[in-house]
């Protein structure tokens, strides 16, 4: 396995990636998976329903609506880029949100699960001392941070590994949008099975490393249930 | 401040409505009845955590809940205190910080002054900085009771507080709310499906059944004389009978049950000869004596023998036949004149039931 050959780039675009798209995971799913463990059953199904979308999509497909809402094509991305001067197609940023919306699933479906296993009598019995934002951030928070957790690290191992929805907004363009899976393609498809091998072993020992973080994650969050 | 609550809606729950009307004044009102019955969700309405499709809330002259009027307060505007069964402290504060999690808006020295009244006013002193997880399950509760208090609360809502505690802790909280009641003057609405409970802790009671309120009064008033057949047997009264009205005098009334002739003197409606009546004598109000003179004024006299018995230990239940006609009697009593009047040995004896005692109301299925 030889080093030199790695371009680093492709590690930083990757990571960089990853924590935008888990960021933008946390600010939209954490309020969503509340929404879905409080609401009342049906609405709670269609909310579930529209957040498991893009899991059941190919990830070119996300990655082909994200890159028709972020370009010149739809209103939206007319808005972005005449109006607000936010050109994200063939950008990290693009891929981000891509990998963002390729991870969402996955964060709302673990967040959720912490929610939920909060006993209903405890939040009603904080309902009648502090308002509604109270209960949301005094305690529904504090009870499933570990959930929440575990989901923003669900979500950070998805986007690192995103390929087809990334590459589709945002293409491989050396040290601009190159990621590492994107990397690897391009080794395979240039016959260096000697990159490809390294690369895919360093993806390794990253995914083991998330891995057991997760696991560490979980065993406390069973302490406390 | 009357501590007054006054307290009418209606809730459809698919197949399930909830009708309900009643009033509470300081000091405790068990909401007593059945699971299923109605008074968790009642409960649950006067904190604000379901919304009625109808009707008003008031308490203390202000409306919490009034559908008209379109006021609906959210929980925490409603100024009541809720304790429910399970544990519901917060794991990761401690019970200091459990006690001022509802007055988490007041100055830091005002919270720490309340939070040191409550913990020793529940005997909690020396666990302040303990988490609730390393507390027993009365401490959990007290910390429920004082977190509660914390935001002076004036109404005290309490949904089978104790029920998960084991029995000797629960009489020991059972009392400690007693006393609360009496230091603090509170409006307390207590929800319970145990009898004994209910009894022990009621200033007034209110019946609930299939999501009515049957019957509301004071304790005495509900147990001794209660409105209809099935307050009757919700409230435990093992003695039912279906009777017919022989004759009505300034003494009571005469009412043929099983052909026996039995002098009632208690009664919640006017009856007249002929009616078809429904006859109530709790186990607890029937004396068993050994000779045949009875005490005195008019009693009413049954001579009966033993035809099945059975031990609680404290008290005893005895089923007894009339040697003529007559009715089924049982009879509780306790352990003491159980064991004096010699009841293993001797199977005749003499009931005795003072025609207070024995109650009627109209009869719930004319026919029988």
């Amino acid at each position: 396995m030889s080093l030199e050959a790695v371009d680093w780039s492709t590690f930083r675009i990757s990571a960089q990636i990853a924590v935008v798209a888990t960021l933008m995971c946390i600010i939209v799913g954490v309020p969503l998976a509340w929404a879905i463990a409080r609401a009342r059953p049906g609405f709670a199904a269609v909310l579930s329903s529209a957040a498991l979308l893009p899991l059941v999509l190919p990830p070119t497909a996300v990655g082909y609506y994200v890159l028709y809402g972020l370009g010149r094509q739809s209103a939206f991305g007319r808005f972005l880029i005449d109006d607000l001067g936010f050109r994200l197609v063939f950008t990290w940023q693009g891929a981000a949100i891509a990998a963002a919306v390729v991870a969402v699933p996955l964060f709302v479906r673990t967040a959720q699960a912490g929610f939920e296993q909060i006993d209903p009598d405890l939040l009603d019995v904080a309902a009648t001392m502090t308002g509604r934002r109270g209960v949301f951030w005094r305690v529904a928070i504090p009870l499933a941070w570990p959930s929440i957790a575990a989901a923003a690290l669900l979500a950070f191992a998805r986007s690192i590994g995103e390929f087809g929805a990334t590459i589709i907004v945002a293409a491989s363009i050396p040290g601009e949008t190159r990621t590492v899976p994107a990397a690897i393609y391009d080794a395979t498809q240039a016959g260096d099975t000697a990159l490809a091998n390294t690369l895919a072993l360093l993806t390794l020992l990253i995914g083991i490393s998330i891995l057991i973080a997760l696991a560490l994650l979980l065993r406390r969050q069973q302490e406390r249930s | 401040m009357t501590g007054d609550l006054s307290v009418q809606f209606q809730r459809r729950l698919g197949s399930f409505s909830l009708d309900v009307e009643f009033s509470a004044a300081p000091g405790i009102t068990v909401l007593f009845g059945h699971s299923g019955s109605g008074k968790s969700m009642t409960l649950k309405s006067i904190a604000g955590l379901a919304r009625p499709d109808s009707g008003r809330i008031e308490f203390d002259g202000r409306a919490l809940f009034d559908s008209r009027a379109g006021v609906n307060l959210p929980p925490h505007r409603r100024a009541s205190g809720l304790v429910t069964q399970g544990n519901t402290l917060l794991p990761h504060l401690d019970v200091r910080q459990n006690i001022e999690f509802g007055i988490h808006h007041l100055p830091r020295d005002e919270r720490a002054t309340r939070s040191a009244e409550l913990i020793g006013l529940l005997g909690l002193s020396g666990f302040e900085s303990r988490r609730p997880r390393s507390l027993s399950g009365g401490q959990q509760q007290r910390v429920a009771l004082a977190r509660a208090l914390a935001r002076r609360s004036r109404l005290l809502l309490l949904d089978e507080p104790f029920s998960a505690l084991d029995d000797a802790l629960r009489n020991a909280m059972r009392r400690e709310l007693l006393r609360l009641r009496s230091e603090l003057g509170l409006t307390i609405l207590f929800v319970t499906h145990d009898l004994r409970e209910a009894h022990f802790l009621a200033d007034r009671i209110a019946v609930f059944d299939a999501g009515r309120v049957l019957q509301l009064g004071p304790r005495e008033e509900v147990f001794r004389h209660p409105a209809s057949r099935r307050v009757a047997e919700l409230t435990g009264v093992a003695n039912i009978w279906p009777g017919v009205v022989m004759d009505v005098s300034g003494e009571g009334v005469t009412v043929a049950v099983s052909g026996a002739a039995l002098l009632a003197g208690s009664g919640t409606h006017a009856v007249a000869p002929g009616d078809q009546v429904d006859v109530m004598v709790r186990a607890e109000r029937v004396n068993l004596r050994r000779d045949m003179q009875a005490s005195s004024g008019p009693m009413n006299l049954l001579p009966a023998s033993i035809v099945a018995e059975f031990a609680y230990g404290a008290t005893h239940v005895l089923q007894l036949q009339p040697e003529g006609p007559g009715p089924r009697v049982e009879v509780e009593i306790a352990a003491r004149p159980y064991s004096v009047l010699d009841i293993p040995a001797r199977r005749l004896f003499n009931l005795e039931i003072d025609p207070r005692d024995i109650h009627v109301v109209p009869g719930s299925n004319p026919g029988c």
